[in-house]
């Protein structure tokens, strides 16, 4: 098995993630290691922007196998996690059966049967026949209500569905939650995972991950956008830039074929890097003292 | 100090000294259980440890669960496995120590006002009581209240403010609304019927929970108001799962933490140590920054609601406290400014730092005496 081979060490895991595009440092790599072997979720917190999300997407290829998302947002419920039941499908269930000599019982059981299951990421995630990576994303957006019935997948890997029982997990998922830090999550959830607090990358890593999605644009050039990029997340921002923003700018600013970063092209191109009107103004205003800095 | 620090080297082996650092850690506030000392144990086996600096982040995974663990994490790390002395050190413990050490004495000041006096005005109260001094109580403004009726007003407070925040509890519940179809139960139940849904069955709507954020002002022209506004808010904050505290003057400090424990006055005594430069200028302008700056994205959302107390006597430059205002506008479903100065009868907001704030704010409100604090009961009820 292939599998076999990377996770058997940290050195190998890191290899393996960066043949896949992505740069682990060796503390990341040293906790995805232990997830692999603890089997154990994962909580990710960090500013937007800093990869969190990518790691789980990265993980599922370096595994080969599929990645199941669940985007949380204010008000996410069971019914949109974990299942639903197929309402149209039991109310003509129950009018074909309107003759036919079963019991009542025996038709409420139908109708709560496999069959008329939806499932949703949580049920998918823990049904599979292969282990997936279960990605939840920023969970601070979900309601507390949601985190505490995250508790009992994330400990036992199984669900309550009341009218047919429990379901375990025949494989495990591979859990990596993130939370952008919007609210305080709870303990409870916490101490099921290991934690992990993402920060930005440093200069040299940044460079590394760059030049490995876009090896046909120049070194310097490449070291320029960094710095700057660097020196934008040093004045006080609204939205500070995330790598996302740099691997656009980068391409932005090679679309518009220039070779250097000169103020005209941080200029023309400065809606790429920052997303905020309020941002942009203060930029666009000190820019010359930030070009001349560098 | 005497007290000699553990250190991994006065153990038999491995285990023991892991077993030693859980102990460590817990006692340095890391929640610690077992199942993380199992885990740890585990990350032995797969020769975690023979790399130190992977082993630190191994062990840092799993023995975290805050951002805020991890520079502690380090250090005591760093002293009981004694890897690299002194270069992990995070910089900003270090800036943190030094802050709360200074100044401790200005809040001492009006703290102390009231402690010396405690036992006197015991004596005192106690010969004073009736109806109308309640009333009237309700109705005085806490800059001009004495020494004698300090003590009582306190304790009417308490009991006020206690009942207030019941109340809102109570409001709460009852103003549960119709949901939407529940069409689980609805199907359930038309079983009987030959699936034809008859009733139909409501989900039951969760009121939401509102968070209140407070913004106390506790400069030098705020003092002899501060003082009960800090147990009005310690009043709110034991009855409201969600309350978000701070304190500002010329720096802002988060105070949701301290306010956590049960008894005021040891609050009150953690308050004193933090607190810099209390009874000193006011730059509310800058403090709202730093607030926006370093909390806002946290603490503020569309269910917020803030609450800024203060007298608007502002030091700093004007338009930054009106875009600042701005900016927390956004975020949030309600702005409220509370100034006890708008008690008195001749007052007119035309001080600079309120005149740029008025635009931004949903009320106005005065916030002098007990019976204006609880009209606030209104706001916080409109959810």
């Amino acid at each position: 098995m292939e599998r076999t081979d990377w996770t058997q060490d940290t050195q190998a895991l890191a290899e393996k993630f960066e043949s896949l595009t992505y740069i682990l440092d060796e503390e990341l790599a040293t906790i995805l290691f232990l997830m692999m072997k603890l089997q154990k979720p994962l909580l990710l917190e960090g500013y937007p922007g800093v990869g969190k999300t990518e790691v789980a997407n990265v993980l599922a290829e370096a595994l080969g196998t599929e990645l199941i998302r669940l985007q949380c947002y204010e008000g996410l419920d069971v019914h949109s996690a974990v299942y639903e039941w197929n309402y149209q499908k039991q109310l003509l269930s129950i009018k074909i059966q309107e003759k036919g000599d079963r019991t009542e019982a025996e038709k409420e059981a139908h109708i709560f049967g496999e069959d008329f299951l939806l499932s949703r990421p949580l049920l998918k995630a823990i049904t599979s026949s292969k282990s997936p990576v279960l990605l939840i994303d920023e969970i601070d957006r979900a309601d507390e209500e949601f985190e505490a019935f995250l508790l009992e997948l994330l400990s036992a890997f199984q669900i309550s569905i009341p009218e047919m029982g429990t379901v375990k997990a025949q494989n495990k998922p591979w859990v990596i939650l993130t939370s952008n830090r919007t609210r305080e999550l709870g303990d409870a959830l916490k101490r099921r995972c290991l934690y992990h607090w993402v920060e930005f990358p440093d200069f040299e890593k940044e460079v590394k991950i760059v030049q490995k999605h876009m090896p046909e644009v120049g070194y310097s050039l490449v070291e320029q956008l960094v710095q700057t990029v660097h020196a934008f997340r040093k004045e006080k921002l609204e939205k500070a830039p995330g790598i996302a923003e740099t691997l656009d700018w980068t391409r932005a600013v090679t679309t518009l074929g220039y070779e250097k970063l000169s103020e005209e092209a941080i200029r023309q191109s400065l809606g790429c890097v920052l997303k905020s009107a309020q941002d942009i103004d203060k930029i666009r205003h000190d820019l010359k003292s930030i070009v001349h800095s560098m | 100090m005497v007290e000699q620090l553990p250190h991994a080297s006065y153990y038999a082996d491995l285990e023991e000294a892991l077993l030693g650092f859980a102990r460590y850690a817990r006692l340095q506030g890391i929640k610690v259980g077992i199942q993380e000392v199992q885990e740890s144990l585990q990350s032995v086996e797969w020769e975690l440890h023979q790399h130190p600096i992977i082993f630190r982040y191994a062990l840092r995974s799993i023995f975290c669960s805050d951002k805020e663990q991890l520079a502690l994490f380090d250090q005591i790390f760093e002293i009981f496995w004694g890897v690299e002395k002194g270069k992990f050190k995070a910089k900003e413990e270090e800036e943190q120590n030094k802050n709360r050490t200074q100044k401790i004495s200005a809040s001492r000041v009006w703290m102390g006002k009231n402690e010396a006096r405690e036992d006197q005005e015991r004596d005192d109260s106690e010969n004073v009581s009736g109806a109308n001094t309640v009333e009237r109580l309700r109705q005085t403004d806490f800059g001009s209240i004495s020494g004698i009726e300090a003590e009582m007003l306190e304790e009417l407070a308490m009991k006020l403010w206690q009942q207030m925040s019941k109340r809102i509890k109570k409001r709460f519940k009852q103003a549960e609304n119709k949901g939407r179809v529940d069409i689980r139960s609805t199907i359930r139940h038309s079983l009987p019927t030959g699936g034809e849904p008859i009733n139909l069955y409501r989900k039951k709507v969760v009121p939401r929970k509102q968070k209140l954020v407070i913004l106390l002002d506790v400069s030098g022209s705020m003092d002899t108001y501060s003082f009960f506004l800090l147990r009005f808010i310690w009043a709110l904050k034991s009855h409201f799962s969600k309350v978000d505290a701070y304190i500002f003057s010329t720096n802002l400090v988060r105070i949701t933490d301290i306010l956590e424990t049960k008894h005021l006055d040891h609050a009150l005594e953690i308050l004193a140590q933090y607190a810099e430069e209390w009874s000193s200028g006011t730059k509310i302008g800058e403090c709202l920054k730093a607030f926006n700056h370093r909390f806002a994205r946290e603490a503020l959302s569309g269910r917020s609601t803030v609450i800024v107390l203060s007298d608007g006597l502002d030091t700093g430059e004007s338009g930054l406290l009106a875009s600042e205002l701005s900016k927390i506008r956004l975020r949030t479903r309600k702005l409220i400014w509370l100034n006890p100065l708008k008690g008195a009868t001749v007052y007119q907001p035309i001080q600079q730092g309120i005149v740029t704030a008025l635009p931004f704010l949903d009320t106005f409100q005065s916030g002098h005496s007990l019976n204006s604090l609880l009209e606030l009961e209104n706001y916080l009820l409109e959810v």
